[in-house]
């Protein structure tokens, strides 16, 4: 049976409510096609948990499809200095953030792609991280075991009972509905072949018990078994395929465009107020579809993306102030 | 950061650029270096055709030992990749830094105390926040496990406070939970235990910690400020005893790396007008 549907089928398999991850890692190869559909649904009550954050989590939040954001850091780096429309939300208590370590997030994924309940750590040892008070979702009642995407506690503590090692901290496994994933190359089956760094793609993958893939291509199951070492994700983990060429713009993808930085600071700059987000939704999401949106950003600009392929990189756009 | 622009004799020079040396110089060769966004990469890699060209750069997001050249505008960035010895992901990167690998990392806060604890994450009350900020990233990861850190910053009397608003990244004395009992960040870390700030370079002098209190104390001051001038810039008692003299100016052969070769586009480091 086929895996492939359309990006409107994708986004109808993320439903209100929805416990959800991305590929990528800050402004590259995120999923951003389907953000754009998730928003113009109109989606709402979104659970991420993210290894860390970036636009995609910018433009849920500042649409309003998002309840609680579970993560790091949040930012556009060089185009953003933070995430302006969770700052927002935050300071008007319409969003629930939980903080944890980047390590420590990742290994909320890994212990979830593991099928282990939890995993240790000592990282961040004597933060506010780890300050019960700032326990979030405890504070909102919600860790009463009643959602099954919340864990009963933010943390555990205890100390190494083999070594003596000292103090250790256990963070809850995360238990993921559904990862979207935006990569260079995937087979009819499912098969991911993913270029250049691979962020924590691998984790989020096998973490959620359903993993979309957009893709640049959709290509012969037979050419990417010729070079299974190549290959980062198998076929059995992707339930469904997308073929959508940009899929990622704004962000970047490795050996085949860079970043828009003019897309992302001029969001971040208009932003700030929710009338902000609104004017730019309505300029840059709502009427439009991915095909649209491509249009209206233009050829010229496109182009000047597109990677050269022998570095994996744009040599053609302007990245300095 | 504007260019602020300065003159000493012929070489015209910006305060960014006297940052970037100043941390170029914390690198010594032969290191595994963490290395941030911004201006912390322009500075490894200007130590890297300098004084410490066998260094190993790492990137968070999955490059090891990577020999980028053109400016990576971020750590997730393809131009990472070039010439690096493996090219992974967060598992290694990370992994690699909870294992001891890492010998130095750079970074960056809003707040500093007088302790190395910097604050990344909210300003003000964290239940009713005058700022959400960007949030931990892996500031705290690399804090925790690198031997040595150093922190680069914007000098202001609020931002170097008594008490930073959060502890996003722990300093030499931090507190132990669930309870929140203050102990020192040695005790703490038990087996886990490699180090932690060594320093901080801020847009007014560079700042060491006592091996002993693990409170820091002011090293060298930039040009144009005394020691007493950055003392008042602090909100706790910044001890000034032990001052060194007047941060290194940059040399031409670095200005001319900084802005001809490594950053000619000026996408971290302005260029002096």
């Amino acid at each position: 049976m086929s895996k492939r549907i359309t990006l409107q089928q994708a986004a109808a398999l993320v439903p209100d409510g929805c416990c959800l991850t991305f590929s990528g890692f800050t402004i590259w190869r995120r999923p951003m096609a389907l953000v754009f559909e998730l928003i113009r649904a109109r989606r709402r009550h979104l659970h991420l948990v993210e290894v860390q954050g970036g636009p995609q989590s910018e433009f849920l939040i500042g649409a309003g499809c998002v309840d609680i954001w579970e993560s790091c850091w949040i930012g556009h780096e060089l185009y953003g200095k933070y995430g302006a429309n969770l700052s927002r939300k935050v300071a008007e208590k319409k969003i629930i953030v939980e903080d944890y370590s980047h390590a420590e997030m990742l290994l909320r994924l890994e212990a979830a792609a593991a099928g282990i309940p939890f995993a240790p750590s000592q990282s961040s040892l004597g933060t506010d991280i780890h300050n019960p008070e700032y326990d979030m979702l405890g504070r909102a009642g919600l860790r009463n075991g009643d959602n099954p995407h919340i864990p009963r506690h933010k943390y555990r503590f205890m100390d190494d009972p083999f070594y003596d090692a000292g103090q250790i901290v256990l963070v809850p496994a995360a238990k993921i509905d559904v990862a979207v994933m935006c990569v260079q190359q995937v087979g009819e089956e499912g098969t991911v072949r993913i270029s250049g760094q691979r962020y924590s793609d691998q984790e989020v993958a096998r973490a959620a018990d359903v993993t979309i893939v957009l893709a640049e291509e959709v290509v012969p199951e037979e050419y990417l078994r010729r070079d299974a070492e190549r290959n980062a994700i198998p076929t059995f983990e992707v339930d469904h395929i997308v073929e959508c060429k940009w899929g990622g713009y704004p962000t970047g993808m490795f050996g085949r465009y860079d970043v828009d930085g003019d897309f992302l600071r001029d969001f971040y700059q208009r932003t700030r107020t929710q009338e902000g987000f609104d004017d730019w939704a309505q300029e840059w999401v709502y009427p439009l579809d991915h095909a649209g949106l491509l249009e209206k950003v233009g050829v010229k600009r496109l182009l000047a993306l597109k990677a050269n392929t022998a570095l994996q990189y744009s040599t053609s756009i302007k990245r300095g102030g | 950061m504007a260019a602020d622009t300065r003159q000493s004799g012929e070489l015209k020079y910006g305060l960014a650029d006297l940052l970037t040396c100043a941390a170029a110089r914390e690198v010594q060769d032969n290191e595994i270096v963490f290395a941030g966004t911004g201006l912390p990469m322009v500075a490894i890699m200007l130590a890297q055709k300098t004084h410490a060209p066998n260094l190993k750069l790492i990137f968070e997001a999955g490059t090891l030992d990577g020999r980028p050249t053109e400016l990576p505008t971020s750590v997730g960035d393809a131009r990472c990749e070039v010439g690096a010895s493996r090219s992974s992901g967060l598992h290694d990167a990370f992994s690699i830094a909870q294992r001891g690998y890492v010998d130095l990392g750079f970074l960056g806060g809003a707040e500093v105390d007088e302790y190395g604890n910097v604050n990344t994450t909210a300003i003000g009350d964290y239940l009713e926040p005058q700022l959400r900020l960007t949030g931990s990233g892996g500031n705290p990861d690399i804090n925790s496990f690198a031997a040595r850190t150093v922190f680069i910053m914007v000098h202001e009397k609020r931002r170097f406070t008594r008490q930073v608003s959060y502890i996003t990244s722990p300093g030499w004395r931090v507190k132990k939970w669930p309870e929140g009992t203050p102990v020192a960040r040695r005790e703490l870390y038990g087996a886990a235990y490699r180090g932690g700030p060594s320093a901080v370079i801020s847009t007014a002098g560079v700042f060491r910690f006592d091996d002993e209190s693990g409170r820091m104390y002011l090293d060298t001051c930039h040009p144009g400020y005394t020691p007493e001038q950055i003392a008042d810039m602090c909100q706790f008692d910044l001890d000034i005893t032990r001052v060194g003299g007047e941060t290194p100016l940059p040399t031409a052969e670095e200005l001319h790396l900084i802005h001809r070769v490594l950053d000619p586009d000026a996408i971290f480091i302005p260029h002096p007008q």
